[in-house]
Order: structure tokens, then C-alpha cells, then sequence
């Protein structure tokens, strides 16, 4: 009886996972190590994260399906990502399925599972998915792989042509944030905290630093930090509390949840002091409103680069390219800014982002 | 204030938690019930807190209600391994793996998947007049929030209760020799029970303590490995209140150290500075020495009837 009673126990957490887990899902079918069954529970979370997001029937016969590895509803990186999806196929007419917080063993078969369900296009919103995403493009010629901050080389790389690399400029990013970082500070030291030292984080901090440096000369920029992670709240807190102790009055950074940590400690240390004069340029939306010492947000619209993937895909001419996003063609944009930021410095920005959409910026 | 002065501030704030959970362990490896679930508890435990908070605006209600649900979650986990005799570790994988995706399940139904996340009013700090006014002492001892102060009247009674009183020595007891106990009419099932309420509650508050007084957003993997760090204090804290105490501590310092680091600058790659709490582990693990000094009758089942 007690074994009965522990098999039908172990059903039930098993069964009640398959049903609310998104994040261990694909885990437990990986460590199975059988692709179907891989299939079958990453189309039950997929179902999961429908019953969670809504209506997801698109008008036409097209659908897109992204995984991702950190959290849609992290409020940073994952769920930018995940809009920006939602708000293409609101575009485009296409329906749509997630698969989120997967670890990296999971990659390569929750792709494969939704390219055995007859997904038109996979959108993988990062670099470190490459390595999967080239390997199921091999074996799946007739689907388009969209590899949101893709190396300019991946497309190559793919034989069967059927990927293509999105990739925002990263040194436009940091050029966004640092401009406006080097004339908000009043210290001369500006903070960048990353999650990973990726390609992308290294490209946005370049930028950053330029830019601040070529707005004001005396600016000093601290080296920048990982916190090993995108979703350690708590790491963002004490890198923001260590910086600020080091001067500096500014930050910025490519770490989704441990930015939201950071400006916790921003808003901390202005309440402290009594008065706002730590602040923080939010990223990739536009995040005004949400913290007090939110001046400025960098504005990525990956949707747009999406949309244009997924008319690529309809008119059957996908794969092969990087698309870029940039000032220019409006993918990127600096956020709507906070009074705290004085009308002549407001001035000063605005002209120094039109230079930057003219490509005159530093010449 | 000095980098130490600071870094030891950083080392406590990173420690609170941390003991929390630890001290969960410890009561539940008293009486022989090895849960490495003490992630999922407290990722359950720090959704549940969140929301609570969230919707009445008291964080005191989100602790109690962390607790709670930390109780619930690790019954499934006692009448598993308790009445049913299950393998511990097996249950405790099991709360790992179901409580934070049911805690990710919970936040995505309640809070959508917006870009911004959704914010509370953490637990305000309690200054203790004329202390917290002393240079240094005061920051660290006496100008924290009431939960901090808790845990060290926790470790207090911890101490208390398992060296010094008689319900303590029976509660040890059966973790060492559970029959042994039952012949002394020690109530072995029961204070299993017991255990596991206590383990349940405590991991819950640890993991609302991340989301009511350290940060104020809950995002996924919040608790970030705690669980199983809590795991490796109580064996460096040799199962004693006092040990557990210093281990966290000392985890706490690592980490808040690798960061000071990193931001300070030596010119130094800064995987370099990652590594510390790691190198730190191992050395410790090695100076402490692979000596089992833990309770005899951990991860076994007890029945009652068995010879």
C-alpha cells in the first residue's frame, strides 16, 4: 500500500510539473535522453506558457517559435525579447510559441522539437545559442533560423542557408547611454554592470565608454562587471552599493534582473542622501517611470527586426544575411528622458543622437 | 566608510538569508531527515512572500505567508519519506525540481510577462536607540531590519535548544538512533514531523527574506544556488547553531568580497575574483576534513517494526 501510495506521490509531482513547468520541463525530458519524449514535454510547456501569454492563433499559416534560457517575465533581456515576438506576429499576421528558462543541454532539442512540429521559423534571442541553432539548421534545410545578436559570420557558417543573424549595433547602444552618462555625471565616474562577458556586452561597454569619454573628457569609466548571471537580483544590489562607494554617479548595464537590483541600490543611496543624484539609463526598453533614478532607457525594437525575418520567410528569400538594427533604420532609439535631466543637457543629447543617426558622431 | 567596514556590511546582508535556510537544514537533519529540497522551499517561499506583500503591502504577512507555504510544500516531502519511507534525496530532488517551476507558473499567471517587473515596499530596518549610533557596530549589529535580528536570536536558541535542554537532546536523538529513542518513549514519527514543519518554515522565510527585505522584485532563479550552499554551512558548521553561523557568514564574505574585488580594480581578470567563493569552499571543505560528524541516523528511513 505505502508503494502504491509513493508511486501515485511521485505521479503527481511529475504530472503537476509537466503542467506548471516551463523551466524544468525540457530539463527533465534532457536528462531522459529521448528526443520524443524531449518533444513531447517541450510542447507541453510551450502549452504551459500559452495558457500564460494568450491568444496566440495568427491569421495566416505562418508560425514562429522561440526558446530562450533565461526568463520571459524577468522584466530585462527575456521578456524584451519575448515582446518584441508578441508584437511582430500582432504585425505579421503569425502565431506563436515559447519555450523559456532552458538550460544549455536543452538547446538544441527543444529546437529540433519545434522544427519536427512544423514551425516555419526559430527565433533564438542570443549568441550563445550558435552552436544549436547551426546544428538543427543543418538537419532542418527548409526552416529559417533567426539568431537575434548573431555573429555577423553565423549566416556563412550555416550550409544549408537557412539562417540569419539580427544583430542590434552594439556600439550604437553604448554610444546611446554613455553620451547622455557623460553629461549627467557630476562625479566624472560612470558604472556598467554585465551579466556575461559576451560579445555584445563587451560591444555595448566599448561604446559606452567612448561615447562618454569623447562628451566629456574627464570622465572615468570603472571597469566593467559580471555578475556571472542575468537573474542574481541580489549581485546587482552589491555592485551598484560597491560602485557608488567608488564614486560613481551614473550607471548603465547589459544584465537584465541584476540591472533592476542595481537601481534598487540607486534609488537606496538617493533616498539616503536625500536627494537624486545617483542615476541609471535603463535597457532595452523604455523603462522611465519605473525606478526614480531612471533618467533615460536605450530602446531596442527587435521587433522589427523580426517582422522583417518573418516577411522574408513569407516571400521564401530567408537565410543567409545579418539584418542590423541601428539609429538608422530605427530599430535602435534613445527612451523618452525624466526632468531630472536639465533642458540644456536634454538639448546637448538630442543633438549629439542626431549626429549619431547621421553617422557623424566622433568624426 | 573603509572597504572592510563595507565589505563586512555586504558579508552580513549576503549571510542573512543564507542562515535562514541553513538553519532549516539543521533542524531537519537533527532528526534524520537529509532534505536538499531547501532550493525549491525557498523558491516557493520567495514567490509566495513577494506576492503576499505585493497585494497587502506587509512584508511581515509575506514572511509568514513564505513560511506557510514552505510547510506545505515540504509535507509532501515528510509524508513521502516519513509514513512512506521513500528515499530522502529522491523527494528532496523532487521539491527542487516542482517548487520553483510551480513558483515561475504562479508569477507568469499573476504578473504576465511585462518589461518591467513588478516592485514592493521592502521591510523597513529597525535601529536600536543609543547602538546603532556606535561607529561600525551599530551599521552591523543594530541598524538592520527585525528579520536580521531574528536569525541571530535564532542561532541563540538553536544553541540553547539542542545543547541545553531535554526536549532538544530527544529531538537529536532521533537522528542519531531513532529505535534507540522509540524504546525511551520518544515520539520518533512525531518529532520527524516536527522537523520537517520547522525545515519548511524556515527555508520559506529565507527565501521570502530575498524578496521582502533584500531586493524588491522576485525574478526567477532569485534564490540562486542558496539552498544547496545552505546544504555544505551546516556540514562546515559541523550541525552545531554557532558553526552554521560562521559558515554563512563566511560564504556571505566570499561573495561579497569577489564583488568589492571586482569593482576595486587590481587590473586582474575578473573571472579571477568569481573564483573566490569556490577556491574558498574547497580549501575550507579540505582544512575541515571528511570526518562524518553529523547525525548517524541521517537519510534513513525509520520503521517502526523493523529489527
Amino acid at each position: 500500500m505505502k508503494k502504491v501510495l509513493a508511486v501515485i506521490l511521485a505521479l503527481t509531482v511529475v504530472l503537476g510539473l509537466a503542467a506548471c513547468a516551463k523551466t524544468a520541463a525540457p530539463a527533465a525530458s534532457t536528462a531522459a535522453s529521448a528526443s520524443a519524449a524531449a518533444s513531447t514535454s517541450t510542447a507541453a510547456s510551450a502549452s504551459a506558457s500559452a495558457a500564460a501569454s494568450g491568444d496566440l492563433t495568427g491569421t495566416k499559416d505562418f508560425k514562429v517559435a522561440m526558446i530562450c534560457d533565461s526568463s520571459i517575465s524577468d522584466g530585462g533581456w527575456g521578456a524584451a525579447c519575448y515582446n518584441a515576438m508578441v508584437d511582430a506576429c500582432k504585425r505579421s499576421g503569425w502565431s506563436y510559441e515559447v519555450t523559456d528558462s532552458i538550460d544549455q543541454s536543452a538547446y538544441y532539442e527543444s529546437i529540433a522539437a519545434y522544427c519536427d512540429l512544423g514551425y516555419n521559423l526559430i527565433y533564438a534571442p542570443g549568441n550563445q545559442y550558435t552552436d544549436a541553432v547551426l546544428q538543427a539548421a543543418e538537419e532542418y534545410p527548409d526552416i529559417a533560423f533567426a539568431l537575434l545578436n548573431g555573429a555577423e559570420d553565423t549566416p556563412g557558417k550555416a550550409t544549408n542557408k537557412n539562417v540569419s543573424s539580427l544583430l542590434p549595433n552594439a556600439q550604437q547602444i553604448g554610444w546611446i547611454a554613455g553620451a547622455l552618462a557623460g553629461l549627467m555625471t557630476k562625479s566624472n565616474t560612470i558604472a556598467f554592470i554585465g551579466g556575461m562577458e559576451l560579445d555584445t556586452t563587451l560591444g555595448k561597454y566599448k561604446g559606452y565608454t567612448e561615447a562618454a569619454q569623447f562628451v566629456n573628457k574627464d570622465v572615468k569609466v570603472l571597469d566593467p562587471v559580471y555578475a556571472g548571471s542575468f537573474s542574481a537580483t541580489d549581485k546587482g544590489i552589491e555592485f551598484a552599493k560597491a560602485m557608488i562607494d567608488q564614486g560613481a554617479d551614473v550607471f548603465f548595464g547589459d544584465a537584465s534582473a541584476v540591472d533592476s537590483g542595481a537601481r534598487q541600490a540607486i534609488d537606496e543611496a538617493n533616498k539616503a542622501s536625500g536627494s537624486v543624484k545617483v542615476f541609471d539609463i535603463g535597457q532595452p526598453a523604455d523603462l522611465l517611470g519605473q525606478n526614480e533614478c531612471v533618467i533615460c532607457s536605450q530602446v531596442t525594437d527587435n521587433s522589427s527586426l523580426l517582422t522583417i525575418s518573418m516577411q522574408a520567410v513569407e516571400d521564401g528569400k530567408f537565410g543567409g544575411e545579418t539584418i542590423y538594427g541601428t539609429l538608422q533604420n530605427g530599430v535602435l532609439s534613445a527612451g523618452k528622458m525624466s526632468d531630472l535631466v536639465p533642458a540644456d543637457v536634454q538639448a546637448k543629447y538630442l543633438d549629439y543622437i542626431d549626429q549619431m543617426t547621421k553617422d557623424t558622431f566622433m568624426k | 566608510m573603509s572597504f572592510a567596514a563595507n565589505l563586512i556590511l555586504a558579508s552580513v546582508r549576503m549571510a542573512v538569508p543564507l542562515l535562514f535556510i541553513a538553519l532549516a537544514e539543521l533542524y531537519s537533519e537533527r532528526a534524520g531527515m537529509v532534505n536538499i529540497g531547501l532550493e525549491g522551499l525557498a523558491a516557493i517561499g520567495s514567490l509566495v512572500g513577494f506576492l503576499v506583500c505585493f497585494v497587502t503591502g506587509s512584508a511581515w504577512l509575506g514572511i509568514l505567508a513564505g513560511a506557510l507555504v514552505g510547510v506545505a510544500v515540504n509535507m509532501i516531502y515528510a509524508f513521502a519519506t516519513i509514513t512512506l519511507c521513500a528515499n530522502q534525496i529522491v523527494y528532496g530532488m523532487a521539491i527542487n525540481i516542482f517548487a520553483p517551476a510551480l513558483a515561475s507558473f504562479i508569477y507568469r499567471v499573476y504578473f504576465g510577462t511585462g518589461s518591467e517587473l513588478s516592485q514592493i515596499t521592502l521591510m523597513n530596518g529597525i535601529g536600536i536607540p543609543g547602538l546603532k549610533d556606535i561607529p561600525f557596530l551599530g551599521d552591523l549589529l543594530f541598524n538592520q531590519t527585525p528579520m536580521v535580528y531574528l536569525a541571530y536570536l535564532l542561532v541563540i536558541v538553536t544553541v540553547i535548544y539542542f545543547g541545553k535542554t531535554r526536549s532538544g537532546l530527544n529531538f537529536k536523538s532521533v537522528g542519531e538512533h531513532p529505535k534507540a529513542a522509540a524504546t525511551l518513549g520518544i515520539p520518533v514519527t512525531k518529532i520527524k514531523y516536527v522537523s520537517c514543519v520547522l525545515c519548511g518554515a524556515l527555508a520559506g522565510v529565507g527565501g521570502a527574506y530575498l524578496t521582502t527585505c533584500y531586493a524588491n522584485t522576485y525574478t526567477e532563479g532569485n534564490v540562486a544556488g542558496r539552498g544547496f550552499i545552505a546544504l555544505a554551512a551546516v556540514i562546515f558548521g559541523r550541525w552545531t547553531g554557532g558553526g552554521i553561523l560562521l559558515a554563512c557568514l563566511f560564504f556571505g564574505f566570499c561573495d561579497a568580497l569577489q564583488i568589492r574585488l571586482q569593482v576595486a580594480n587590481f587590473g586582474l581578470p575578473y573571472q579571477f575574483f568569481q573564483m573566490i567563493p569556490y577556491i574558498a569552499t574547497v580549501v575550507v571543505l579540505s582544512l575541515i576534513g571528511a570526518k562524518k560528524a553529523g547525525p548517524r541516523a541521517g537519510g534513513q528511513p525509520y520503521r517502526r517494526e523493523e529489527r
